[in-house]
């Protein structure tokens, strides 16, 4: 479906500039409305699943919070322990005898607390980098855990391909919510799942045709309005065929979306 | 009948009301000694005969009544005797006792090391409150970029617009799980054995 309707803009033509900045296109006369195609656009966003790492500024702060914490607490059972049995030793050492034959057979504080120290060292949590990162891995899920990703689907818009947000023409008697979910399944196969939040659009994007197009096979439009989906990924895969897409991050995404359209789904976006 | 009462005395009060212009006119008198009356016109129909009840039902449905609210009551009685401690708030007797004993001795801070942390405090004000700026001009970017994609709509079509506005209450009451700091391992076999949750029950 959207395919046909982006190969109706694949007529001849010799601008390549298909992205082009409203405010400078001139307007129709006002006596006859213009008519637009409607699309929608779903911005998938996988959540992060790792907290970002502390600025230095945090660490100092954590590090300050700690230090007024421990000064400001009461001795625990466990060093209680420690200290009598410390006295003991003193004790031992300066040579009085007590009868306390029982202390070298059981675990003393010192050995527990070695005991914990020693199996701290040997846990290693898992890693904050994951394979998918250290190759680079732009289809992979698993990439920059702590960063929103957002997913990226190349399209033909006139002659030129660009990654873009899955985007395709709303059909008549939907609702553009259903459009969005509609566009999804085309675009990124009926695998991948994802909650699109609320039932209105949170961003808008409008541009006009190339002129030689316009009015031609797309009905006469002059050009489209997109209506931007927000949507969190559940779970599922993207097909690994015909579908060339991306997840990336906003500074990536940023970089990859071409500039007109970047601003609008820059401005719904949340900032990280 | 209630209702019937008032019809008929609002009827009254009009009647009385015209009646009195009409005495003004015709020297009629309508005082008690004339006794003169007007009838309060009827509007009700008869009521209907009150259907009877066999008087074992009302009684078993009395009991089940009375069953009822007497449960309830059992139940909050039991519950009553039974409040749920909060452990974390009550300090054990043991630690009460030892509690100067277990005062930590330690050296006083020294003056930089207040300055530093008086510093620190300072810089940590600056860095919230530019992260509260910063969250409260993102949320208003992020309302006004919705805002003009409903504008737009509404100035397409209507009806889409309609559709668009919907609450969607899918996230209400809202819930999500956050981040965490660093993934669980797969597979991980636990060397202190099995996760058992030892916690009692209060109901």
């Amino acid at each position: 479906m959207i395919k046909n309707a982006l190969r109706i803009l694949q007529t001849p033509s010799t601008s390549s500039v298909h992205f082009r900045n409203l405010s400078k296109a001139p307007s129709a006369s006002p006596s006859k409305p213009e008519k637009w195609d409607l699309l929608t656009a779903i911005c998938v966003e996988r959540k992060p699943a790792l907290t970002p790492p502390l600025t230095d500024l945090e660490k100092e702060y954590k590090q300050y919070l700690q230090e007024v914490e421990y000064e400001r607490s009461l001795k625990s059972d466990h060093e209680m322990k420690l200290e009598a049995e410390k006295k003991v030793l003193e004790s031992l050492k300066a040579g009085e005898t007590i009868e306390d034959l029982d202390v070298n057979l059981k675990q003393t504080a010192q050995d527990f607390a070695d005991a914990c120290v020693e199996e701290l060292a040997q846990f290693k949590p898992a890693d904050r980098l994951t394979e998918a990162d250290r190759r680079n891995d732009l289809k992979s899920l698993q990439r920059k855990l702590d960063k929103h990703l957002v997913l990226v689907v190349q399209q033909r818009i006139g002659k030129e391909k660009h990654f873009l947000l899955p985007q395709g023409l709303r059909q008549d008697g939907e609702s553009l919510r259903q459009t969005a979910e509609r566009v999804l399944k085309e675009n990124c196969g009926s695998d991948i799942q994802a909650r699109i939040y609320g039932n209105a659009p949170c961003g808008f994007y409008k541009y006009k045709y190339p002129k030689d197009v316009r009015g031609g096979g797309s009905g006469g439009a002059v050009g489209a309005k997109v209506f931007f989906y927000f949507a969190r990924y559940l779970n599922g895969r993207l097909p690994e065929k015909d579908v060339d897409y991306k997840w990336l991050d906003r500074k990536e995404l940023y970089k990859t979306l071409p500039a007109p359209y970047n601003r609008s789904v820059s401005e719904f976006l949340f900032d990280e | 009948m209630s209702v019937s009462n008032i019809i008929s005395n609002l009827n009254r009060l009009s009647l009385q009301a015209t009646v009195r212009q009409a005495v003004l006119y015709r020297n009629i008198s309508a005082s008690s000694a004339v006794q003169f009356r007007i009838t309060p016109s009827l509007l009700a129909e008869p009521l209907k005969k009150k259907k009877r009840l066999d008087p074992a039902v009302i009684r078993a449905r009395e009991e089940r009544r009375k069953k009822k609210i007497e449960k309830q009551i059992r139940r909050l009685e039991k519950n009553a005797r039974q409040l749920k401690p909060i452990d974390e708030c009550e300090v054990s007797l043991q630690i009460l006792d030892e509690r100067d004993k277990r005062v930590r001795h330690l050296p006083s801070v020294s003056p930089e090391v207040l300055d530093k942390r008086a510093k620190i405090e300072k810089s940590w004000c600056q860095y919230k409150q530019q992260q509260h700026l910063a969250d409260v001009q993102m949320l208003d970017r992020v309302s006004f970029a919705e805002q003009k994609a409903l504008d737009e709509l509404r100035k397409e079509s209507e009806e889409l617009y309609q559709q668009a506005i919907q609450p969607d209450f899918y996230f209400i009451p809202f819930s999500c799980q956050g981040p965490v700091e660093t993934l669980p391992i797969e597979n991980y076999d636990v060397p202190d054995g099995d996760y058992v949750d030892v916690s009692k029950k209060w109901e």
